[in-house]
């Protein structure tokens, strides 16, 4: 994340409450114009850990969403984030989407995306109360730089039709990633080369809860003081969610090719697996979970090697949903980042979704 | 005395066991009929077509007009139906899809909740585009029902009841 200025602060979060305030007056107003609605997420958290970082009580993301029906074929979308830092809070335009529905197999948008790579980057977003577990997996990780989170472009997607595999496409093309790998490029590209991204995924009919997909992901990437490389990445998931079991698994590849120079690609990998149950009957409120992860770099990677990405991950936790819109969690992670030892944490989360008319 | 009170007390009882083998079959066998805007040039879905719309993983009909979902409120036996039947999911469940599917503005907005059938009559026949479901005993005679793998809800073999 890079530094922002107060008044940017101070502008986007007005922005943000006069998108809330608009959602809230309009709703019930006359049918003909555009219906709009709000809500948003939050959480707040504990932490205490061996790691290098601050303990204690901590908020977590405070996620603010406007949609609005423009027309029958037309839709906007926005999600803002207010991020606690160690001296106050950021913000952020997470999400900026107008997309116009020509039909369910085209559907065309413009504007900020999380970048249809895998599973959890367009599954979960910014709602913790989304997702199973505390916090996202390393390698997707917000501010993160193994993958671009973040997409500014346009994008076409839809289904594909007659299909009992329940056919899905995306395919994108916008700004890469900005000198700051961690940011997608919200200013414009920052070469010549735009990036393009497709996805397939397959949610068959007769499986209730299964998506299989493949991600593509295409950039070239531009640091100061560094030549050019080119970046590939391909990415596989399966996710099986038909009930009280929860499935999730991602795997990376991340190849870098430097341009003009006589050193060759290579490759990083990242993964994880996530396994949830949700018990029987009367404590059918608990989900225990646990997940494996693991990002590993190329020790001589042309991007990653100014950065210590390296990664082993193991999580274990409970959900505990007392209602639903409420959701507490208690995890312990045994994690050993680059260059350190493997240390252990616990977090402890409330999080909770408001929906608005 | 105590024999004759005894006697009307097993009657009773009896009556009410009865009553309830009778009738709560009857209820619970009771068809749900899906009906659409009479303008939507629909006759017969699949069941899969038609979890597909509830779902919204299908969100325009063949003529390319916006499907739009009316949904009864909780506490209703045909509201169980859809849930069981056609989402199998339970409400909690059923809650949390709709918010995620609106978070990752896979859909504008969510279904349209209605509280009665009287109220999905009058809506069903002015929203354009729009599809709902009710008691196959409280359909009325302007409203278009639509086949569900080629069976009405008066048909053997009708899966939603």
């Amino acid at each position: 994340m890079t530094d922002r200025s107060p008044r940017l602060n101070t502008v986007t979060a007005g922005t943000l409450l006069a998108m809330l305030t608009l959602a809230s007056t309009a709703a019930g107003q006359d049918a003909q114009g555009p219906t709009v609605r709000a809500f948003g997420f939050g959480d707040v958290n504990f932490l205490a850990t061996e790691l290098d970082r601050q303990e204690g009580f901590q908020l977590g993301q405070m996620v603010g969403h406007v949609s609005a029906t423009l027309d029958e074929h037309v839709s906007f979308f926005s999600e803002v984030s207010l991020t606690r830092r160690n001296d106050g809070y950021s913000s952020e335009v997470e999400r900026a989407i107008i997309r116009y529905d020509v039909n369910d197999a085209l559907k065309i948008s413009a504007g900020r995306f999380h970048t249809p790579l895998g599973y959890w980057n367009t599954a979960f977003h910014h709602g913790s109360w989304l997702q199973t577990s505390v916090a996202r997996p390393e390698m997707i990780k917000f501010g993160g730089r193994f993958i671009p989170t973040h997409f500014v472009g346009l994008m076409v997607e839809g289904a594909i039709p007659t299909s009992e595999l329940g056919l899905q496409y995306r395919a994108g093309v916008g700004n890469g990633r900005h000198s700051n790998i961690a940011r997608g490029g919200d200013a414009g590209d920052v070469n010549g080369e735009r990036a393009w991204t497709a996805s397939f995924n397959s949610r068959p009919v007769s499986v209730q809860g299964l998506e299989i997909g493949v991600s593509l992901y295409f950039d070239r990437i531009t640091q100061s003081g560094d030549s050019d490389t080119d970046e590939r990445i391909f990415a596989v998931h399966g996710v099986w969610e038909p009930g009280a079991p929860e499935i999730l698994a991602e795997y990376a590849r991340v190849t870098h090719e430097p341009l003009g120079e006589t050193g060759g690609s290579t490759g990083s990998h990242g993964y994880y697996a996530q396994f949830g149950y949700r018990l029987p009957g009367g404590a059918r409120s608990v989900k225990p979970y646990v997940r494996i992860e693991r990002v590993d770099p190329a020790s001589e990677d042309a991007v990653f090697a100014d950065y210590e990405l390296g990664y082993e991950g193991l999580v274990a936790g409970v959900r505990y949903d007392p209602g639903v819109f409420l959701t507490l969690r208690a995890e312990v992670r045994s994690e050993e980042f680059e260059g350190l030892d493997r240390m252990t944490s616990l977090y402890l989360q409330a999080s909770f979704v408001i929906t608005g008319s | 005395m105590p024999n004759q009170v005894g006697r009307t007390g097993a009657l009773l009882v009896l009556g009410f066991v009865l009553s309830l083998a009778v009738s709560a079959p009857v209820s619970a066998q009771e068809a749900v009929a899906i009906v659409v805007y009479p303008g939507v040039e629909v006759d017969d879905l699949s069941f899969a077509e038609l979890r597909n719309i509830f779902l919204a993983e299908q969100q325009f009909w063949p003529d390319r007009s916006r499907i739009t979902l009316l949904v009864r409120a909780p506490q209703a036996r045909e509201r169980d139906v859809v849930l069981n039947q056609i989402y199998q999911m339970d409400e909690d469940r059923y809650r949390r899809y709709w918010i995620a599917k609106m978070f990752r503005a896979e859909v504008p907005s969510g279904p349209k909740i209605v509280f009665s059938s009287d109220m999905t009559r009058d809506l069903v026949t002015v929203i354009p585009g729009s599809i709902a479901f009710m008691p196959a005993s409280e359909v009325g005679p302007l409203l278009k029902v639509i086949r569900i793998d080629g069976r009405l809800p008066s048909d053997d073999g009708y899966r939603l009841r």
